[in-house]
């Protein structure tokens, strides 16, 4: 009974299954070495398209009255019985389906997009162990798998982030995303021990059952919450925990799309809705994640509106995302937060896949100011891209209209109004930087150097059609959204709605002006901020900080250490030991005259030694 | 003739015995010398063992076994001494320190 067997079939059950089919791909492509073949490409397609499918029954058979869970005994140490299991109810749902769906359409895309590279097998594989994690992570019914889970993603973004790790910055990119993600964890950890001290189950539901009714002591509670936020802000490349995710665009652009957009950065923001009761027992903790959220959202916004790398801007465009998300959890709306994450995740997955048939047809060009005029040449790619790009800008009727509305409501309804007026600067700005990628990338002249430009292979041009088709349509699930996870329509704010859409659009039509039109020249803007940009360009110095604090705190605290190591342990305590015992015999071994009634009399001065000890009573 | 007297003896034989082993130079005489310590242990079991009621004729059967023991030992130190004088020519220990580092 360790671990689920085959009878459990029925209904949303077979949740079970999608984690299983992929790890069954992994195992597979791993135990036949597939890592140059053709093969292991196929092997985990299908099993991350039977996810899919197995999304589709589950779906079909959910019923959102509540959350169904199924556990079996894990291990038991004492009277302690640690279950393995998975949860079914809105929230898992929805995660399966964007999981499932997205790595389906990232893996078919990779296949023509990796097609040239060596350990393209290989690269399956880990995308076959990525997608078993992050679905165990999002069906996990207590926290100590979904710990496990989460390390795992943690473990496949370094693996994939370092795809190409013969490059150093590759190499050194996944290093930096691994350890910066770990600071996080730790808290996770931490938290995770501090609730189960407390409930002595790792069981979600029970964790939260015991919160609503008072079980925890405040302080206890607050500090499990706000550590396993920290977690949260790690994974979620929430502010200043932010800096691993600019850089993991070292590695392939589908990973960016699916790892490092969609899916993983994400469930950090899924981890907060998981536990949301928690969050909201704890009193001021969601002021704190509103606070980290909306910092988030407007620094990571203004450092995309100067980077020059298309995929930089992508990435800080997710990390300002992510930092709605995070402000949408802080205002108290968990769903908002999640249809945030549904619309972005197809969004922004189309930006990033659009992205990479950009770099794919101009042989590797990332750089905005090297690219330009591109919608004659890759027709598709600039379809695809725009649609992506006015989503995440929110333009109406596309999905991130909805979403970022939504998000503006509840921050009105929940918070202060200074942060809606804040976030309104960064949607305003995220309106900004995303026409003037588009402008920059597709528009204005072709260059010279990039008339060979073509359009991508149907396989690559396929998974973007189907991901700007959803992001046209995503908004019209607004409405089901909110019946699916049973929460009440609220009354439609005209003057947030208004003020939101001027954002946006305003935002175009600033970026319109100055990259298209240029009646406002760009240099005058760049003149009038210079000294803003060439603090934004280099992400705020964040990076050089971290470097300094590492230099001159970590390495010398960790050169005190090693020294210690040296002379204490190592050179005083372990070589000290036997070389006292080689001196000590070196010298001792004159004693050993060799002459037998030296001998003898040593016996006999021993024997009235002990004779006389114990005559004395001594002993 | 009480148990002391016989103690006393034995002390006293075992005493020269020893002082035979540490101070003599010849290992013959050496050899001679822990003979008499083994014949004052002797002394002193059979004492004990006729003084004693519980102990019965325990001490006498134990001394003979030292006695056997003796000899064997006699037949082996001396058949050491007699190749150790045909290898060095003398069986003067102050010679003999191969047991050394």
């Amino acid at each position: 009974m360790m671990l689920l067997d085959f009878t459990v079939m029925e209904g949303v059950q077979v949740a079970w299954l999608a984690p299983a089919a992929c790890i069954l791909a992994f195992v597979l492509i791993t135990l036949m070495r597939l890592f140059d073949s053709k093969l292991g490409a196929l092997i985990s397609i299908v099993g991350i398209a039977s996810g899919f499918a197995i999304f589709l029954y589950v779906y079909s058979q959910f019923n959102n009255s509540g959350a169904e869970e199924f556990a079996r005994e894990w291990f038991s140490i004492g009277s302690t019985e640690i279950t393995i299991g998975i949860a079914i109810d809105q929230l898992s749902v929805v995660m399966l389906g964007v999981v499932t769906f997205v790595a389906l359409l990232v893996q078919i895309y990779s296949v023509s997009y990796m097609e040239e590279e060596s350990r393209f097998g290989w690269y399956f594989g880990v995308h076959s162990l990525f997608a078993a994690s992050m679905l165990i992570l999002v069906l996990a019914n207590n926290l100590l798998l979904l710990y496990v889970a989460w390390e795992l993603v943690g473990l496949c973004s370094y693996l994939l982030i370092g795809f190409w790790y013969e490059k150093r910055s590759a190499a050194e990119a996944a290093k930096k995303a691994f350890i910066t993600t770990r600071i996080g964890d730790v808290g996770l950890l931490i938290g995770i021990i501090l609730l189960y001290g407390t409930a002595g189950t790792f069981d979600t539901s029970t964790i939260i059952h015991i919160a609503q009714s008072g079980g925890f002591a405040d302080s206890t509670l607050m500090a499990a919450v706000l550590l396993i936020f920290l977690g949260a802000m790690g994974k979620s490349a929430q502010f200043p925990l932010h800096v691993w995710l600019p850089d993991a665009m070292e590695g392939p652009t589908p990973v960016s799309a699916l790892i490092h957009a969609a899916t993983m950065v994400v469930a950090g923001i899924y981890l907060v809705a998981r536990i949301f009761p928690l969050f909201e027992v704890a009193d001021p903790s969601l002021t704190i994640v509103a606070v980290v959220g909306l910092s988030t959202a407007v620094i990571a916004a203004s450092i995309a509106l100067v980077m020059t790398d298309l995929k930089k801007i992508l990435a800080y465009s997710t990390v300002s995302h992510l930092g709605f998300m995070m402000l949408a959890l802080g205002s108290g709306a968990y769903v908002v937060a999640m249809f945030h994450l549904f619309t972005h995740a197809f969004a922004k997955a189309l930006l990033f896949l659009s992205a990479g048939s950009v770099d794919h047809g101009t042989g590797g060009k990332r750089d905005i100011r090297e690219l330009g005029g591109l919608r004659k040449k890759m027709p598709i790619t600039f379809v695809t891209f725009s649609i992506g790009a006015l989503a995440l800008a929110g333009v109406p009727p596309l999905g991130g209209f909805f979403s970022k509305d939504e998000i503006m409501m509840a921050v009105m309804d929940g918070l202060h109004p200074v942060f809606f007026l804040i976030a309104i600067v960064a949607a305003f700005m995220s309106s900004v930087y995303m026409i003037r990628a588009l402008i920059l990338v597709f528009f204005g002249d072709l260059k010279p150097e990039n008339q060979e430009a073509h359009e991508s292979p149907a396989l690559i041009t396929a998974p973007l059609l189907i991901l700007a088709g959803l992001s046209l349509v995503a908004g019209l699930f607004v409405a089901g959204w909110q019946d699916f996870f049973n929460v009440k329509h609220h009354d439609i704010n005209f003057v947030v709605l208004a003020l939101s859409l001027l954002a946006s659009l305003g935002g175009l039509l600033l970026g319109w002006a100055i990259y298209s039109k240029e009646w406002i020249s760009s240099r005058d803007v760049a003149a009038k901020f210079g000294d803003w940009e060439k603090h934004a360009s280099n992400g705020y110095y964040l990076d050089l900080a971290y470097q300094w604090c590492i230099d001159r705190i970590v390495l010398v605290v960790a050169r005190v250490v090693a020294l210690f190591d040296r002379i204490v342990v190592n050179d005083t305590a372990v070589n000290g030991t036997g070389y006292s015992v080689f001196l000590s015999g070196f010298k001792l071994r004159y004693v050993e005259t060799g002459k037998v009634y030296n001998y003898a009399l040593a016996m006999v001065i021993g024997i009235v030694v002990v004779g006389l000890t114990i005559y004395w009573g001594l002993i | 003739m009480s148990l002391v007297h016989f103690q006393i003896l034995s002390a006293a034989l075992f005493s020269i015995g020893l002082y035979g082993v540490l101070a003599r130079r010849s290992a013959v005489l050496i050899l001679l010398s822990i003979e008499l310590m083994l014949n004052a242990v002797n002394i002193n079991l059979i004492a004990f063992s006729a003084y004693t009621e519980s102990l019965a004729s325990t001490g006498q059967v134990i001394a003979i076994f030292v006695i056997t023991v003796a000899a064997a030992e006699v037949g082996l130190a001396l058949a050491i001494i007699i190749n150790l004088f045909r290898s060095k020519g003398s069986v003067d220990i102050d010679e003999i320190d191969v047991m050394r580092w």
